[in-house]
């Protein structure tokens, strides 16, 4: 057996070369698509975990969030209760409130349609007691009566202040009788009403049936009165302010 | 029959002669390198079948790597691998009726031999540097120095014999039943040939990860002796 030393370095100097040629063609590219593809891999799941985490983070701001929700929900809520007491409360006071104007308005009403009941009811009596007045006085006799209100309308003359009963005597005067006076009771009236003034007055006489019973003296700016007309009157007006 | 023990020469170029294994084995490089070349082309990251099946054998010969020498495969997957697939491609081309394998004849199995031998001084030399290496040779003692560089001979002359021993061995025992008994009785000797000559390519592989692990390792501190505390 001999050994072929062009074969031995022949083959030697192929399995080099087929070394490099597959180490370019074949190992080099496939190792480095592995490695190619273990780093992909790496980063896709270095990219899943990141993604993984971001997504894990998102949800718990979204569970944060929505405790928030809940939170806020239960606020406007609460708020809501408390307006809505609020405002029923707003609205009871107010309808309490227009309740009492309107019961207060009410009152009002009933006592003033009762005081225009009553006040009517005293023009009523008053006219009532004017009437039977009237027809007592008919039947009485007017003579007796004068002297009692010629004395009375003296005396409301001498009541006055020096300067009214002044511009009494200055000015012409009508006495107002409710009967028809006789020449002599007009000369009796004349001289009471000159010693009341203390001058002698420009007097007219009139007629004046309202006054029922009395005398009224009129001038342009005072009137002195004493009759049963003044009388009724102010009492009326009395009872009307009771 | 022919004796794997005898070389033919086929022709020459120029002065040099080009015998039979030359010639198989060229065809089983431009086999090998235009498969490659075609195969990877268009590699993606889905993979196809063909693909899948490229994808799995370098990851095996990584693996191997990794496991036998402790080291990333980067540097030595090339080598390693192309050793493997060139011996069992080799082996397994005896199944062509009329071609012997390269690997039967003892000037391939040497030009193997002789290119890990070399693979185990460069790598570890570029792993220690020069000094480094030869300094492998003194350890444990500088006494161990001629038994050490006789070892290297002998291991590297073991590759050699083993594979050649195989190879040469299933090659010469199915042409003697082959012309002995007849045309199929061969086949089951022939498939276990076919595990043979896989096992052997195996078989070289690992022996050259284990003698360039060696050389690595040896010129690397030993890190447990230094970690030792002083008394």
């Amino acid at each position: 057996m001999t050994i072929d030393w062009s074969t031995l370095a022949l083959e030697a100097i192929n399995v080099a070369v087929l070394m490099a040629l597959l180490g370019h063609f074949f190992w080099k590219p496939v190792a480095a698509l592995l490695d190619e593809r273990k780093t992909a891999i790496a980063h896709d799941l270095a990219d899943a975990a990141a993604k993984r985490s971001a997504a894990e983070t998102a949800l718990a701001a979204v569970a944060t969030e929505r405790a928030g929700i809940q939170k806020e929900r239960e606020g406007v809520l609460a708020k809501a209760v408390a307006d809505g007491e609020r405002e029923r409360s707003l609205r009871v006071d107010k309808a309490k409130d227009e309740i009492e104007i309107l019961r207060a308005a009410s009152e009002a009403a009933v006592a003033k349609e009762k005081l225009d009941v009553t006040k009517a009811l005293n023009d009523k009596a008053a006219a009532l007691a004017i009437a039977i007045a009237t027809r007592l006085l008919n039947g009485l006799d007017a003579r007796v009566l004068k002297s009692p209100f010629l004395d009375g309308l003296a005396k409301q003359i001498k009541s006055l202040s020096p300067s009214e009963r002044q511009s009494l005597a200055g000015q012409p005067l009508k006495l107002s009788a409710a009967t028809e006076l006789t020449p002599d009771q007009e000369q009796e009236c004349l001289r009471a009403i000159e010693d009341a003034l203390g001058t002698r007055p420009d007097l007219s006489f009139a007629f004046n049936p309202d006054l029922i019973a009395g005398f009224a003296l009129e001038s342009p700016n005072v009137v002195v009165g004493n009759s049963w007309r003044h009388d009724l009157d102010r009492i009326r007006s009395e009872l009307a302010h009771e | 029959m022919k004796s794997p023990l005898t070389l033919e020469v086929l022709f020459h170029i120029g002065p040099l002669p080009i015998t039979e294994p030359v010639l198989v084995t060229w065809i089983i490089m431009a086999l090998l390198t235009v498969g490659a070349w075609l195969s990877t082309r268009r590699l993606s990251f889905q993979p196809s079948r063909l693909q899948a099946f490229l994808e799995l054998i370098v990851e095996t010969v990584d693996g191997q790597i990794r496991d036998t020498m402790q080291v990333e495969p980067g540097p030595y997957r090339a080598f390693i691998g192309t050793l493997f697939l060139f011996i069992f491609v080799a082996n397994w081309s005896e199944l062509i009726p009329g071609v012997e394998p390269p690997t039967a004849h003892i000037e391939t199995d040497a030009a193997l031999a002789l290119l890990v031998f070399v693979a185990v001084i460069y790598f570890g030399v570029r792993a220690s540097g020069l000094k480094g290496y030869l300094a492998t040779f003194a350890s444990p003692t500088p006494l161990m120095i001629p038994l050490n560089f006789v070892e290297s001979l002998t291991r590297t002359f073991s590759l050699l014999v083993r594979l050649f021993g195989n190879v040469m061995s299933g090659v010469f025992v199915i042409g003697i039943v082959l012309s002995l008994a007849g045309l199929l009785v061969p086949i089951p000797l022939m498939a276990l040939d076919l595990l043979t000559g896989a096992v052997q390519a195996y078989i070289f592989a690992v022996l050259a990860m284990v003698f360039i692990a060696g050389a690595l390792s040896e010129g690397k501190p030993r890190e447990k002796e230094h970690e030792r505390p002083t008394a």
